[in-house]
Parts: C-alpha cells; sequence; structure tokens
C-alpha cells in the first residue's frame, strides 16, 4: 500500500529558511498518512468510514434524525445499545493531529508570505477543529504560493457507499511558474465559449479558476495511493461557486505516469505503424493537455444536486465527463488553431491509453474504480461505434469517428448528470462498463500486471 | 512570432501601433548601450523583423458599411459551433492571440468563416473534425 509517494526534485533554488519550512511540510505530509491508513478498508466498499455489519438503508435512517451521520467527516460506529453515532474526524484523531498542527504552525512562524502563513495557521486550527471551510476559502483567495501545500479530509473515492466521506490527503511540491503560465494560457482557451448543453451546471467565472502546475515533492493519504496526475478544489460546489476553484497539476507524478504507463501502453497496445508516427515528446504533450483539459472541464461540469441523485455512481460520471469535455473543447481550440492536428491527435490516443492505465491501477487499488469504469465506458463506446478497431493491437483509430463519439458522449454524460435517474445511471453502466475490452489486451499487457 | 516568408503580413491599426511602440522600446534599450552581446544580437534581429514587417504590411481596413455582413480579417465573430457560443476577431498570423480571442485567418474556422455572411450556416471541414457552424453577429471596430 503506497500512503507517501516521494518524488525527486531539484530544490536547490530555496533558501536554507524555505528548506526548513519544506521540511516541516514534507513531515506533516508524511504523518497524515497514519490517519488515512485508518480510514481505509479494502473489504467494505464504506471503507472504515461505517461498521462493516451496517446496510445502507440504516446508514440513510439514521441520517435522517442525525444529519452528521453522513457529514463528510465523521466516522460512523456503533453504540453499546447497537446505535449509530457519528465521531468527527478531529475528535477521534485528536492526539494524532496535534503534532501535525504544530508543524503547520512552525512552518507559518517562518514563512515570509503573509498569506502563506495565515493559511498555514488556518489550516492547523481547522484540523484540531474541524472547520476545514475557513481556512479553504482562506487558499482560495490567496492563492498562487511559491509552494503547493494542501493537507487534511479532502477526496471522497474511498467511501464507495455514499461517495460523501472525505479521506485525508497531503502534497507538497514547488510551483513551475514557466509550466504554470502555459497552463494559464490553455486555461483561457478552454474556458472561453459558452456551452448551450450545460444550462442545469453552475455558471463559471473563469477569473475565479486559477490553475498552476507544480513540481510535486511528496504526496500522502489517498493522493499517493491514486497518484493522481491532476487536482481541482473545492469539492463543494457552493464553496466553488462563491470563491472559484483552483486546479494543480502534477508534473512529476504526471512524467513518472507517462514513462511507466502511458508510453510503454503505448507501445504494447497501438499498431506498429501508428507507433512511429509519434514521438515520445508529442506523446507527452497530449498526455499534458489530456489532465489540464480533465481539470479545467471540472469547473464547468458543476451540478449542485447530481452528487444527491447518483449517490455513487456520480464520481463515474463527473470524471469521464471531464475528460470528454476536455477533449471537446480540445478540439474546439483546434479549430480555432491553438492545437495542430497531429497535437490533437496526441490527446485523443493518450486517451486511450490512459484508459488502459485506470484499469491497470484497478487491478492494484480498488480505490480508482470511479476512473476505471469511466475509462471502460469511453473505451466500449469508442469499439462500438468503430471508432476503434481490434486487429492483434489497436489498429490505427478513426479519429474522425473519434471525435464524433467524444461528441455524443458528451451529450450523454451532460444528459446524466444534469437530470438523470439513479436506475437509468445503473443501466448506461451495466451496457457500457465492461472490462472485457481491456481484459483481452492482457497478454500484451503482462509486464504491468503483477 | 517570426516572420520568414514574402507571404502579405495584413495588420490591424491596433496591432500596428503595438508593433511600432515595440520597435521604439526595442530601439531606446539598444541606444542605451547597457546591454550585453547575446541579447544585443537578439534585440537586432527582432528590430530587423519588425522593419520588415514595416516595409511589407497592409493594413486592415474596416469595410464600408454596405460590406459590414461580410467576414473579413478584422472582423469580431459571434458564431454557435456546435451548440457552442463563441465570440473571437480574425486577424492575421502575426496577430494571433486564442487566449484573448484572436484566432488566424488561417486556421479552420478562420479559413471557413472568411467571405461567409450574417445568418449563414456553413461547415467546417477539417480531417477530424466536421462541425456546422451558424455566424450570430459580425462586427467591426472603429478605426
Amino acid at each position: 500500500m503506497n500512503s507517501i509517494k516521494k518524488f525527486k526534485v531539484n530544490l536547490e533554488n530555496l533558501s536554507s529558511q524555505e528548506r526548513t519550512i519544506f521540511k516541516k511540510l514534507i513531515r506533516a505530509a508524511e504523518l497524515i498518512s497514519s490517519l488515512y491508513l485508518k480510514q481505509k478498508n479494502k473489504k467494505y466498499p464504506g471503507a472504515n468510514f461505517y461498521p462493516p455489519d451496517v446496510s445502507p438503508e440504516e446508514i440513510k435512517k439514521a441520517a435522517r434524525n442525525n444529519p452528521s451521520i453522513l457529514n463528510p467527516y465523521t466516522f460512523v460506529e456503533r453504540t453499546k445499545s447497537g446505535e449509530l453515532e457519528a465521531i468527527p474526524y478531529h475528535i477521534k484523531f485528536r492526539k494524532e493531529l496535534k503534532p501535525i498542527s504544530k508543524l503547520l504552525e512552525e512552518a507559518a512562524d517562518l514563512f515570509e508570505d503573509k498569506n502563506f502563513s495565515l493559511y498555514l495557521r488556518s489550516r492547523a486550527q481547522s484540523l484540531l477543529d474541524g472547520n476545514y471551510e475557513k481556512s479553504e476559502i482562506i487558499w482560495l483567495k490567496t492563492e498562487p504560493f511559491k509552494f503547493g501545500f494542501v493537507i487534511g479530509p479532502i477526496e471522497r473515492y474511498l467511501d464507495k457507499l455514499f461517495f460523501t466521506k472525505c479521506a485525508y490527503q497531503s502534497w507538497v511540491g514547488i510551483l513551475d511558474e514557466e509550466e504554470t503560465e502555459k497552463a494559464k494560457e490553455i486555461k483561457d482557451i478552454i474556458l472561453t465559449g459558452r456551452s448551450k448543453i450545460l444550462d442545469k451546471s453552475e455558471k463559471v467565472d473563469v477569473s475565479k479558476v486559477g490553475i498552476r502546475v507544480d513540481k510535486t515533492v511528496v504526496f500522502s493519504g489517498l493522493i499517493a495511493d491514486c497518484m493522481f496526475t491532476g487536482t481541482n478544489l473545492p469539492n463543494d460546489v457552493r464553496v466553488m461557486r462563491k470563491y472559484g476553484s483552483r486546479l494543480t497539476i502534477f508534473e512529476t507524478s504526471l512524467k513518472e505516469k507517462f514513462d511507466q504507463d502511458h508510453l510503454p501502453i503505448f507501445q504494447a497496445v497501438f499498431d506498429k505503424k501508428l507507433q512511429k508516427r509519434y514521438s515520445p515528446k508529442e506523446l507527452y504533450g497530449g498526455s499534458l493537455r489530456c489532465i489540464i483539459s480533465h481539470e479545467l472541464a471540472h469547473s464547468l461540469i458543476r451540478y449542485q444536486d447530481a452528487e444527491k441523485r447518483l449517490e455513487n455512481l456520480f464520481p463515474i460520471f463527473d470524471e469521464l465527463y471531464a475528460y470528454i469535455l476536455g477533449i471537446q473543447r480540445c478540439g474546439l481550440a483546434f479549430l480555432k488553431g491553438v492545437f495542430s492536428q497531429k497535437e490533437l491527435e496526441a490527446i485523443l490516443i493518450m486517451h486511450i491509453c490512459r484508459n488502459f492505465t485506470w484499469w491497470l491501477d484497478l487491478l492494484k487499488n480498488p480505490d480508482v474504480y470511479h476512473y476505471a469504469a469511466g475509462a471502460a465506458i469511453a473505451s466500449n463506446f469508442f469499439l462500438q461505434e468503430g471508432a476503434i478497431k481490434i486487429r492483434g493491437g489497436i489498429s490505427w483509430p478513426n479519429f474522425t469517428k473519434l471525435f464524433i463519439c467524444i461528441e455524443e458522449l458528451c451529450k450523454i454524460l451532460d444528459y446524466y448528470l444534469a437530470a438523470g435517474k439513479y436506475q437509468e445511471a445503473e443501466m448506461f453502466i451495466k451496457n457500457y462498463g465492461s472490462f472485457d475490452i481491456f481484459k483481452y489486451f492482457s497478454p500484451q499487457l503482462k509486464k504491468f500486471i503483477k | 512570432m517570426t516572420y520568414h516568408t514574402s507571404e502579405k503580413i495584413y495588420l490591424t491599426a491596433a496591432g500596428l501601433e503595438k508593433f511600432k511602440k515595440e520597435y521604439k522600446r526595442l530601439q531606446k534599450i539598444r541606444d542605451s548601450k547597457i546591454i550585453d552581446q547575446e541579447e544585443l544580437i537578439r534585440l537586432n534581429e527582432r528590430i530587423e523583423e519588425l522593419e520588415l514587417i514595416f516595409k511589407s504590411y497592409e493594413l486592415i481596413k474596416v469595410p464600408p458599411k454596405n460590406r459590414q455582413h461580410i467576414v473579413n480579417l478584422g472582423a469580431t465573430v459571434v458564431v454557435e459551433i456546435n451548440g457552442q457560443v463563441d465570440e473571437f476577431t480574425i486577424v492575421g498570423t502575426l496577430e494571433v492571440e486564442p487566449s484573448k480571442n484572436k484566432i488566424s485567418d488561417k486556421s479552420p474556422v478562420g479559413q471557413a468563416l472568411l467571405g461567409k455572411k450574417e445568418g449563414e450556416i456553413i461547415e467546417i471541414k477539417t480531417p477530424i473534425i466536421h462541425h456546422k457552424c451558424r455566424i450570430i453577429r459580425i462586427n467591426y471596430q472603429t478605426q
């Protein structure tokens, strides 16, 4: 189990004081991983957030009288009399959180950037009192900082029962100014234009969407386990609407993923003739644009009631739609002359390779199920519509058909997120979510399957 | 932004003004003599490039009122492409700034729109994407 992941980053440009601060933040990140491990339990869909013997109906019933049962930051436990009660994280883990909070305070004392110090102090306090929103708002208002640092209970992928409970994670990184500027340009292009389809989604104020590319030094907790290459926070639509959102692209994580997964998968599953057409540099560019456009698209598809309506199925549609809409927007950028045809082809090819990566990740870690299910839906859709053909490997993709599929999927996914009912969403996953398409390639992917 | 070919260079009045300002600024820096050799080489290259532009540019003129319903260089166009409403200005290649909605006349959208009228539905055809595009509005900025 990878609850801490470290990346090699050159820190020579940091001053000695910055290095001291950095060490404290890294130590705090490392410590939070033990709390994540206490939340994680592969045996149960509700991990350790709920008692193992509880049914979803019992939880829903208890939550009617006691809403804290389904609060994102509580454990649900049984009392001696058998009733369900909610214990806030910050109370259950008070002893473990104290030294983490202290490290953040110490780092804040040393920092010259007043805004960053304010954020660190507020985060330190929130870990102990459970008021995470206050420090999240400070972060949203005052970013970007030289250091990329996030810590606390944030992502909900561990809770496969209700997609509600947040798992602990942290990351520490340094802003890559040059790559951030490039990403900002893509942001302005991808987020322009008003889509008619997205009427029911929250309207996006582009000026409130921030993006940064980080050279990440450490991942801890859920993010280390899932090895994300980008993120878009906050998850709370209400906070996002008022204060905007912040996207972080994890450059070091993406480079590792590309070298270890995306590129070797491309070489394993695609036709040899096609492989000769694209250099690794072009493919890396495709992978980077895939993740940037994916995270940006998340800002466009915030539907207030979708999580309640689709419950545990919500992240499957949410993540897949962000990928598909991101690519669709890249297509419009191509029409405007921003990307070349070859660059757009690389984005499409890398999307297909990333779909395989999610399945391979799923074999090692069930917590990425939502991503893998979405990847299967897209891949099966492409295959059924004749956009990709399998003859030994994936032969030359029909890029025109691929793009028609992207447009079609946009409409379908938009419907489910805007108005779809749980049962019909479930049926759609049943029809398109088979992992057989990936299993077919098991012989070629032997070296990835351990 | 580099200019190499003998193609015609189309510039908007605003674009020309921007290049003139850049030219003056670079000349000042060159005359100040406080730059190193490497920077001076780069500076001179850019100054030569700008001089070449000034020699061969053609100013994009706002068409007469009775021709303003047709898309020409310099037009700001509101279009609906595949359900998405978008707005951009069509400029020559030297003024392209996609993040500020200035797109090239050589881009697939630019090529498809030039010469078309307000209200027209046109097809943007590329080897990968085929889209229908409706021209909602055409505006020309008065100079």
